[in-house]
């Protein structure tokens, strides 16, 4: 899985693609992690951009969770935008759409900001 | 012989759930849903070690290799050796050898030093009710992690969601919480509980399982 990192003027926007299973969960915690720390000293926000991600398992989800829990802990907002259709099944029905309700688009999430 | 300084697993924990204050044992520690919470959370711990994943049409198994106790060995076996399957279907296939992983995970607590049997019941040694992690942060007892859970707004832990999802789904809540509490707080439990797709497996065996029996009492011929 590769995941590219760019910045707007108000986010910081990760792009995921690929499959997210155990193999790459820690590592993609890893960049989440790096960037919301980036994202609170900048003062900027956090969009995940999921439309290059076609797979999503149980230990990709915790990465997620993992994520949301430490943006709220840092005081950074954070926004999904843009799941392919079995990522958003994995996300209703594990719950996780209740945490981080995901957005359509990127230019949802950063007018959501 | 081990000691208290290792923080229970996952299946210890859902075992200490049901110990009650006075040292006798739930009685929703005999349900189907304790047994199937419990399956629950060695596909979990499993999952965590990374010897399987699981997504919506199934479990993988990633790693067979024993050495992991005897309960994850013996599940991971099994689904090791299994056709391809939904998580619910290993859950329900797994129930039988949940009594078994309730007795081990008993023996074990008593083993470490964190329960003392006396007779028929079970009472904690630790007086505290907390037990150090490796990282020597010390890690508040189950019940107390989900109330905390419970009463905060704050988004929870992996472990955390899913030994409140498993407590849930296992009826264990009910342990430790008056109806009264359960019902006032069950927008949160439904929020903060079982973020987890093997936990939802577990509530999808649940539901089969209730509705087999269901159908077993109305038509019972």
């Amino acid at each position: 899985m590769e995941t590219t990192r760019e910045n707007t003027d108000s986010a910081v926007v990760l792009a995921p693609a690929g499959r997210l299973d155990f193999a790459a969960a820690a590592a993609f915690q890893d960049i989440i992690e790096k960037t919301i720390a980036d994202a609170a000293s900048a003062k900027l926000a956090v969009v995940i951009d999921c439309s290059g991600l076609d797979y999503l398992s149980s230990a990709g989800l915790r990465s997620f969770l993992i994520g949301a829990r430490s943006a709220q802990t840092a005081g950074v907002k954070l926004k999904v935008c843009a799941l392919q259709k079995s990522v958003a099944e994995v996300f209703d029905v594990s719950g996780f759409s209740r945490i981080l309700p995901p957005l359509s688009d990127r230019a949802a999430a950063l007018a959501a900001l | 012989m081990s000691t208290a300084t290792q923080a229970p697993s996952l299946i210890e924990e859902l075992v200490l759930l049901v110990v009650e204050d006075d040292g006798g044992i739930a009685f929703t520690a005999g349900t189907p849903g304790f047994g199937m919470a419990v399956i629950g959370g060695c596909l979990v711990e499993l999952n965590l070690v990374g010897a399987i994943d699981a997504d919506l049409d199934g479990i993988r198994v990633l790693d067979a290799t024993p050495g992991r106790g005897t309960a994850l060995d013996l599940v991971l076996s099994e689904v090791a050796a299994g056709p391809e399957a939904r998580v619910e279907q290993w859950v329900v296939r797994l129930f039988p050898h949940a009594q078994a992983i309730i007795r081990a995970a008993l023996a074990s607590l008593i083993e470490r030093g964190i329960l003392a049997q006396s007779e028929r019941r079970f009472l904690w040694v630790l007086k505290e009710r907390s037990y150090p992690m490796r990282d020597d942060r010390e890690l508040k007892e189950a019940k107390r992690r989900i109330y905390d859970t419970l009463m905060s707004d704050q988004i929870p832990s992996p472990h955390d969601t899913v030994l409140l999802g498993l407590a849930l789904a296992g009826g264990l809540l009910e342990a430790f919480l008056s109806k009264a509490e359960i019902s006032r707080l069950e927008d949160r439990i439904r929020e903060a509980g079982g973020i987890d797709l093997i936990v939802r497996g577990v509530e999808a065996a649940l539901r089969q399982d209730q509705l087999v029996r269901a159908q077993a009492m109305l038509y019972p011929f």
